[in-house]
């Protein structure tokens, strides 16, 4: 960061940023409509339903978080290669590409919702496929922005010098660009449907992104703390190992019930259950690679932190631990089939997805939009804010909370609505109205609101950081 | 010692599903195994380079 | 000094995360040709010659099915056409379906695409679970054709004023908010006539998906365990 023009690849890289973090805020806001009707079924009654603010909540969640993993990997290119991204021109074009394509997608799950049941409504209004419920026309629009991409970053790593952190991103990269494939197309066999739907789903989000993450953690410590590249890159490709190793046939785990044959009982639990391994071993490294360049620092009679930017390097050791409970923890909760076999589809799995998601991704997402604010303003220190401070704690506090109150509702579901009663309909009404699951539902709502008080602070915070005085230059 | 086999559709994999655990640790075990031969062919190198 | 041990070595590391990730793509792909052969859809003949597939032909809207426990398995499976001897599926007993129970493999293949089609279109995966994917505000309909609610003796059923199951959640799809059975309601979604004959069918066949047993004790309210 010597010069005070901004390289072209973090430009794109701070657009990406922007970008994600708008539909961030989408996210929340369609969530906190979807946690409203839990408490007041009526709010928005065939205007803005359950199923459109979900669709928008969770389409929003993984559209964000794409956009800021281009953006990521945008900003460290040129620090690892040593050159400038190739392509950077094709990249901005197919950035706004894709920013319209989303526009258009959202604006017709808000004014179209559904469609008649014919292959122009897959086509052009939505697939009805939980995540992936972009219409046709936009997956081809998405597989296009994703090979380019794919390309800048794989001619950029072959011209320049291909690091460890560049080669796994290069790998990783483009199964994950490939696996969309996996989505894109209509079957009348709902079970060969969602075979391939959690192709998608899983191995992304239990893979290449975990993959991914991996090599982000990497490129931070040695950004943040100046951690030994050879020590980190070890790191990075024992947790390719173990979290490929377990994560790819832990996809067993989505295929207990589906209409898939019994043996995935077992391959889906037992390699499902060492996914939690490597998360543990990702804090571990974070820790250990903090605590002996620090050491080191302090053996040379130099008291100062080792830390060059503080709010970014919190929410890297939350990614870390956070990973580690709402990934591994609570996933492991569920992920054996005796136990899945009455949590499957409850609000466990909704706990799980809450935490997981924060924890494993937004969390080091995050940490980079505040590398990226350093960057573009040439702070040599970013310290701490009250801000700052404020909205990593209601953050990860709300997201805690909303976890909590949704495995509590979780509980009544699993004991009323499926152990007990089987999961029919009646016992699915009486499940829901469980104290337990009815202040569950509140709970979830306030904390909910909590969150979203913690991202307009983080809001605040990252647009004022340039003009802060208190952060070294 | 084998159990009769109770999925729907006769397989490979469904037979070597034999008990609680008997398709994971053969699955397990052909991932590890090869790991051996490349920890000595690397010790091997990292000898020679020494 | 000793020599570097391999286990602080990168290349080591490298070359072990490359064979496990390999390997285990190279393993799932394997499963992934096996299961696909298993979990392809059945057909007529099928259905006919009394072979049971884990997902059966369209055409098994023309049979009466049932969700019953299996000994050897250890859990419930659907059992299609009435049980023989071991339990299992007879595919003997018909059951009509709006008024017919000879619906061809065309016929039939039509419906269920229809309602595959309207499941998808009509985005129902973002309130209800599927084989138990999908979103929590609404009830699981993996083996919703088989809810007592909608039999006979059941409120839904009483509710549209229908004679048949298949009638009467036709009749709910079209007109969800005519009929709420609770303060959280299903929205109208404009589901036509033949699109709400089509998801029904769509319903019907999933019921037929054999799901390891999934959900347990499905519509077994009374009693204990087995009871019914």
């Amino acid at each position: 960061m010597a010069s005070n023009t901004l390289n072209e690849s973090k430009q794109l890289a701070t657009w990406y940023f922007t970008f994600a973090f708008i539909l961030f805020g989408a996210q929340l806001l369609f969530g906190l409509v979807a946690a409203t009707q839990f408490v007041m079924p009526g709010f928005l009654f065939e205007i803005l339903d359950f199923s459109v603010a979900r669709t928008l909540h969770i389409n929003a969640l993984v559209v964000w978080m794409v956009f800021a993993m281009f953006g990521s990997v945008y900003w460290l290119l040129p620090d690892e290669t040593g050159i400038n991204t190739i392509g950077i021109k094709m990249g901005k074009l197919l950035y706004w590409i894709f920013v319209a394509a989303i526009a258009v997608v959202v604006l017709v799950y808000i004014f179209v919702q559904v469609g008649p049941a014919d292959e122009t409504t897959i086509w052009f209004i939505m697939e009805g496929r939980e995540y992936i419920e972009a219409p046709r026309w936009a997956d081809f629009g998405i597989v296009v922005v994703a090979l380019g991409f794919v390309a800048n970053l794989f001619l950029t790593g072959m011209k320049g010098k291909q690091t460890g952190i560049v080669t796994v991103l290069m790998a990783d990269m483009i199964a994950f660009a490939g696996l969309y494939l996996a989505g894109m197309f209509f079957t009348d066999n709902i079970s060969i449907d969602q075979y391939w739907w959690w192709w998608v789903i899983h191995l992304w989000v239990e893979a290449t992104w975990e993959v991914f993450v991996g090599a982000i953690a990497a490129y931070g410590l040695i950004t943040m703390i100046g951690a030994h590249r050879k020590v980190v890159e070890m790191w990075l490709w024992i947790e390719v190992a173990m979290l490929f190793g377990s994560g790819i046939l832990g996809m067993g785990h989505h295929y207990f019930w589906i209409g898939t044959p019994e043996y995935w009982w077992e391959i889906g639990a037992l390699f499902s259950a060492l996914e939690p391994i490597p998360l543990v071993a990702m804090f571990v490294h974070v820790l250990y690679d903090w605590g002996k360049t620090q050491g080191a620092e302090e053996e040379a009679g130099n008291s100062a932190s080792v830390i060059n930017n503080k709010p970014a390097f919190t929410w890297f050791v939350l990614n870390a631990f956070g990973n580690f409970l709402g990934a591994g923890i609570w996933g492991f909760f569920h992920t054996l089939p005796q136990v899945n076999l009455y949590t499957h589809g409850t609000q466990f799995t909704s706990a799980h997805g809450h935490l997981a998601f924060f924890g494993a991704y937004a969390t080091i997402l995050i940490g980079m939009m505040y590398i990226a604010v350093q960057g573009k303003n040439n702070i040599k220190v970013l310290k701490n804010t009250k801000s700052s401070i404020w909205a990593v704690s209601m953050i990860a506090g709300g997201v805690m909370g909303m976890t909590v109150a949704l495995t509590i509702a979780g509980y009544v579901q699993v004991l009323v609505s499926r152990a007990q009663m089987g999961a029919t309909w009646a016992g699915y009404f009486d499940g829901q109205a469980g104290m337990w699951f009815a202040q569950g539902m509140d709970w979830r709502l306030v904390m909910g609101l909590v969150t979203f008080l913690g991202f307009l602070l983080l809001a605040k915070d990252l647009l004022t950081t340039g003009k802060n005085p208190v952060h070294e230059r | 010692m084998f159990e009769p086999f109770t999925d729907v559709i006769p397989s490979f994999f469904g037979w070597l599903n034999q008990g609680p655990l008997t398709l994971t640790i053969f699955l397990h075990t052909v991932i590890i195994l090869p790991m051996i031969w490349i920890y000595y062919q690397e010790k091997k190198r990292l000898e020679n380079e020494g | 000094m000793a020599n570097k041990s391999v286990w602080s070595d990168n290349r080591f590391w490298q070359r072990t995360a490359t064979w496990v990730t390999g390997f285990a793509a190279v393993l799932l792909i394997w499963l992934t040709f096996d299961t696909s052969a298993q979990i392809s859809m059945g057909t007529d003949e099928d259905l006919k010659q009394g072979v049971t597939k884990r997902v059966p032909g369209p055409t098994v809207i023309n049979y009466k099915i049932e969700y019953l426990m299996d000994a050897k398995r250890g859990h419930e499976i659907p059992v299609i056409g009435g049980k023989n001897a071991e339990g299992r599926s007879a595919f003997q007993e018909k059951e009509k379906f709006f008024g017919r129970d000879d619906w061809t493999e065309e016929e039939a293949g039509a419906l269920l695409h229809l309602g595959k089609l309207g499941s998808q279109a009509k985005n129902c995966m973002n309130c209800h679970t599927l084989l138990g994917n999908g979103a929590y505000y609404a009830p699981d309909l993996t083996k919703a054709w088989l809810d007592p609610a909608w039999g006979p003796e059941g409120s839904l059923q009483a509710m549209t004023g229908k004679n048949t199951k298949e009638e009467a959640m036709a009749e709910f799809l079209q007109h969800p908010s005519q009929y709420p059975t609770h303060e959280r309601m299903m929205p109208d979604l404009g589901i036509t006539a033949d699109e709400a004959k089509g998801l029904v069918a769509f319903l019907k066949h999933m019921s037929s998906i054999d799901t390891n047993g999934f959900p347990r004790n499905f519509g077994k309210i009374q009693g204990a365990v087995h009871g019914k």
